[in-house]
């Protein structure tokens, strides 16, 4: 029940109160670029949520078992070769380089098995799909997994796709907002020099303010799930409830 | 111990670069999508402008929807007939004759010959001012603010005294400025040559309600009517039957020109070379540039 109450306060943190786009501003090109429609930003959201997933899951495997310091893949091939047993190999120097590789990889193999598949969700996504191999959204996902597999707060292979998962929503969401108000905007008296992409970030930086107002959200949240988890079941087990609550998942 | 981790890192990097490559070589086999070459070879002939003009969401689609839909060669505005007969060759098909069609406004009051202005304070867009009504008399002609202008993406169309006014020399018929027109005073008109012959009116009321709203509306008098059966009447606005329309006709309508007593049937496209002569000696007006601190200062808020 501590696992589920994680995964949703993670998923709840990611997509509202950390969101990509309006918390760390990620991602800023294709929501300044493609936030014309709501049906092509809907589009773009999507496809970044199903080349994050994939894009995750591939380097929380890769981080796992080679990267990391210690991993057991590159130990075992360091000793094959001869390598000292006491040292520990640490290859995080290539995390960079790797994860760029594998959103390129991912990128590339979505659109051919989409396209042969999916051919409407093929021209749904259309010239997007190969735009996100440089969305910087998808690598700091993928960077922050790196800093949970070795880090102190684990995060299991569930954990990693839940984070992508609402990490695309949260994404979609910023973005499908942004169109909504940039369809309306085409009816307001915009001065002249602020046309175009300069209205947009001044609408972006106050979304980012509104979205300021979630913080907290988790903690309250956690407060509430917590306290009705342990009330019907804490006759059975009283030592369920006696555990430390969990430390806050979410870096504030 | 250095040398080793150099050597297992190039080595991973490597087994991933085979790793990745060889599946994406066997992905590339395996999920291969067969695309007809002729949809190739027509992407390639098309502009590539993705403007709609077509009535396909993009040229792709277009050049599909020529291959597999049966679509007409030379629904292609912007490229025009070369871009027609570049299709028609890929497609093994005759091309019939067809011409850039290219689009006419059919409103020629200045600001200054429409009555029954009032002063607008809304939102600056006409589909705004249409609906908002009592803008102007004419419920028929242009309202100057700039729709097609905006939806042009050529910049081929300027407003002109409050008349909206095409550059055909930028202009490729793509139609978005028909399309956005709330009041469908710009229609597509098939450019049979340069210059083309249109109606600058739009409006249908009777004589006397037009000059109450318009120093130079059509009448509807039908004089063009009788002398040419070019000519039309319908709604109490001249039409003209393009499909009649051949070289021979600037010749054969010239008396029903001079015979319109508001001037409503003009020529428009490339200007004629006694147009030119008669500007050739008028100075140009300087080019107005942009500066911040004038469209600051006179912009008010309207919003």
């Amino acid at each position: 029940m501590d696992y589920l109450i994680n995964i949703l306060l993670l998923a709840v943190g990611t997509a509202l109160i950390n969101n990509f786009i309006l918390h760390y501003f990620v991602g800023i090109c294709p929501f300044i670029g493609v936030s014309r429609r709501v049906d092509m930003a809907f589009g773009m959201g999507a496809a970044v949520t199903f080349v994050m997933t994939v894009a995750v899951l591939l380097s929380w495997l890769l981080t796992g078992y080679i990267l990391q310091p210690g991993a057991p893949l590159s130990t075992w091939l360091w000793r094959t070769f001869g390598g000292d047993a006491s040292v520990t190999v640490d290859l995080t120097i290539l995390n960079y380089i790797v994860y760029i590789f594998v959103i390129a990889f991912a990128v590339q193999l979505v659109e051919m098995y989409v396209r042969k598949f999916f051919p409407p969700l093929y021209k749904a996504f259309g010239v997007f799909l190969p735009l996100i191999t440089t969305n910087c959204a998808i690598l700091f996902a993928c960077l922050e997994i790196m800093k949970h597999v070795g880090g102190a707060q684990y995060w299991d292979i569930g954990t990693s796709l839940v984070y992508a998962v609402a990490g695309g929503a949260g994404f979609t969401l910023a973005i499908v907002i942004m169109a909504g108000i940039r369809e309306e905007l085409d009816h307001a008296d915009v001065p002249k020099p602020l046309h175009g992409p300069g209205i947009t970030l001044i609408i972006a930086g106050i979304l980012a303010l509104a979205f300021m107002g979630f913080t907290g959200v988790d903690k309250n949240l956690r407060a509430k799930l917590v306290k009705d988890d342990s009330g019907a079941p804490a006759a059975k087990s009283p030592q369920k409830a006696q555990k430390p609550a969990a430390p806050a998942i979410m870096e504030q | 111990m250095m040398i080793i981790i150099i050597l297992l890192s190039g080595g991973i990097m490597l087994a991933l670069a085979l790793f990745i490559a060889y599946t994406l070589g066997w992905a590339n086999n395996a999920l291969k999508v067969e695309v007809d070459p002729r949809v190739e070879a027509i992407g390639v002939a098309l502009p590539g402008a993705n403007c709609g003009g077509c009535g396909f969401v993009g040229c792709s689609d277009y050049a599909d929807a020529v291959v597999h839909k049966g679509a007409s060669v030379t629904l292609c505005t912007v490229g025009g007939s070369s871009c027609a007969a570049a299709i028609a060759a890929i497609m093994g098909v005759d091309v019939e004759e067809s011409w850039p069609y290219r689009p006419a406004v059919h409103c020629g009051a200045k600001s200054s010959q429409r009555l029954g202005m009032m002063e607008y304070r809304g939102e600056k867009s006409c589909s705004a001012a249409n609906i908002t009504g009592g803008v102007q008399g004419c419920v028929y002609g242009c309202l100057g603010m700039g729709d097609c202008l905006r939806a042009c993406k050529f910049g081929a169309i300027e407003i002109v005294e409050g008349l909206a006014t095409i550059n055909y020399a930028k202009c490729t018929g793509c139609g978005a400025c028909a399309k956005a027109c709330p009041r469908n005073i710009i229609t597509m008109v098939p450019f049979k040559s340069d210059r083309m012959l249109v109606v600058a009116c739009s409006n249908k009321d009777f004589g006397k309600d037009v000059r109450a709203v318009c120093k130079v509306g059509c009448l509807g008098c039908g004089a063009c009517a009788k002398i040419n059966t070019l000519f039309t009447m319908q709604d109490n606005l001249s039409r003209i039957d393009y499909d009649k329309y051949g070289d021979d006709t600037p010749q054969a309508i010239e008396a029903a020109l001079q015979k319109c007593p508001m001037k409503r049937l003009i020529y428009t496209g490339k200007p004629s070379s006694r147009d030119i002569d008669a500007v050739a000696s008028e100075k140009a007006q300087d080019i107005v540039t942009d500066s911040f601190a004038t469209t600051v200062d006179k912009t008010t808020w309207k919003g």
